[in-house]
């Protein structure tokens, strides 16, 4: 990352490599189109190329970082299609299948630890996964979920951090399982 | 938490920590929590426990491979961007102050939008063509602007921009001999006032690129006037 700040294409290269899948797979989560799920990630790479300088190790990984600024561009952008594009958006999963990758020894950790998460939320009780589902992949506010749900808006805060509190008793520390 | 997020009481303060790490507070709200994160030690703790599992969900998404063609995408754009900085460094370097070009005529159809002065600063020759870099007309104290243009594309650079109130989002406008034209583009800005947001489209016909505050979900003509104005031609 120290190059990519001192403004190495080359080096960006590398880190694109290592997270455009992860990333690209997000934005595709949460977009429900492909087009639109390409024009996030490059949103984000860009992004992440003009303020590398401010990145901070302190604070979380590279692999972190750069899918922070995907989920608040993938949110951004659709939340933006509500209106005009409404038709277009598949909330509930992918519309257009992709291939899975080859995997190198890397990537098939990372699939297992993805199975983790994935098995951690599956298991939990379906209305708190659920409103997780909703707020980080549908992009819906608290507000939202609860209007939508018809249930107390603290009801569905509750939701949300008793879900998240037990896929944390469930992955132990993911922070470390998401490099 | 009150309606329009400005303050948190005692009860919902532990309550927000979890909607805050799945980005599901309004903008209002999430601004409020922050302030209130900085004197309150059990809701900084609440989110830094949270946040870790926050931050592997991403894993949760069936996982999928980046198109070949979305890299190509990605590196000739990091590219480009690299050979705009490195020229806009050396033109600062012999060029300390741009010259202000002509100003601009109002906008038919926005008459009291009193948008002027719109100052093309740059040429940049770059390997897939020249990038033409128009400084806009913004109207927000400190925030400034940049359309970065590349053949029949634009993308829109905003840095100190102020966030948009509860329920409203910024919309792009694009405007050539009639009404501006509503975009799909609606956006909203970092907490340091900043985003890049792509033109949609071609800007061959376009004279203006407008950005105006609209309510969430965007509109289909200008409800307020336009605080930012890029002149294309």
């Amino acid at each position: 990352m120290q190059l990519v700040r001192r403004g190495s294409a080359a080096a960006f290269e590398v880190v694109y490599d290592r997270h455009a899948d992860a990333a690209f797979s997000l934005a595709y989560r949460i977009c429900g189109q492909r087009s639109l799920a390409e024009d996030v990630v490059q949103e984000a790479c860009l992004s992440l190329w003009r303020s590398g300088a401010r990145y901070d190790r302190s604070r979380g990984s590279v692999r972190t970082w750069l899918l922070g600024i995907v989920h608040n561009r993938a949110i951004d952008a659709l939340r933006r299609r509500t209106v005009r594009d409404r038709g277009l958006v598949n909330r509930e999963g992918i519309a257009e299948r992709l291939p899975a990758p080859e995997r190198t020894d890397v990537e098939a950790a990372r699939r297992d630890e993805a199975r983790e998460v994935r098995d951690a939320l599956d298991q939990l009780p379906e209305e708190q996964s659920r409103v997780i589902e909703l707020a980080y992949f549908g992009g819906l506010t608290h507000a939202q979920i609860a209007s939508m749900l018809q249930t107390p808006v603290g009801t569905v805060k509750g939701r949300m951090r008793l879900g998240l509190a037990k896929m944390r008793m469930a992955l132990g520390d993911p922070a470390e399982a998401v490099p | 938490m009150s309606g329009d997020g400005s303050r948190l009481d005692k009860e919902a303060c532990g309550a927000n920590a979890a909607p805050y790490v799945l980005g599901a507070l309004t903008d209002a709200e999430s601004d409020a929590f922050r302030r209130h994160l900085e004197t309150c030690a059990v809701c900084r703790e609440e989110v830094a426990a949270l946040q870790v599992v926050a931050a592997a969900l991403p894993a949760a998404a069936p996982q999928v491979r980046a198109p070949n063609e979305l890299k190509r995408r990605v590196i000739s754009a990091v590219r480009d961007a690299r050979r705009d900085r490195a020229s806009e460094g050396r033109r600062a370097t012999r060029r300390p102050s741009l010259p202000a070009l002509r100003p601009r005529q109002a906008l038919a159809g926005l008459a009291a939008a009193a948008i002027v002065a719109l100052a093309v600063i740059a040429f940049v020759p770059g390997g897939g063509g020249s990038v033409r870099i128009v400084r806009a007309e913004v109207h927000a104290p400190r925030a400034s602007a940049v359309l970065r243009l590349s053949g029949a594309r634009g993308d829109l650079e905003i840095a100190g921009m102020p966030q948009t109130p509860p329920g409203r989002v910024y919309e792009v406008w694009l405007k050539g001999a009639g009404a501006p034209r509503p975009t799909n583009v609606l956006f909203t800005v970092s907490s340091r006032g900043e985003a890049t947001v792509g033109v949609p489209g071609s800007l061959a016909s376009v004279k203006d690129v407008l950005v105006t505050s609209e309510p969430r979900g965007g509109s289909q003509v200008p409800t307020r006037e336009p605080v930012i104005v890029a002149r294309v031609s």
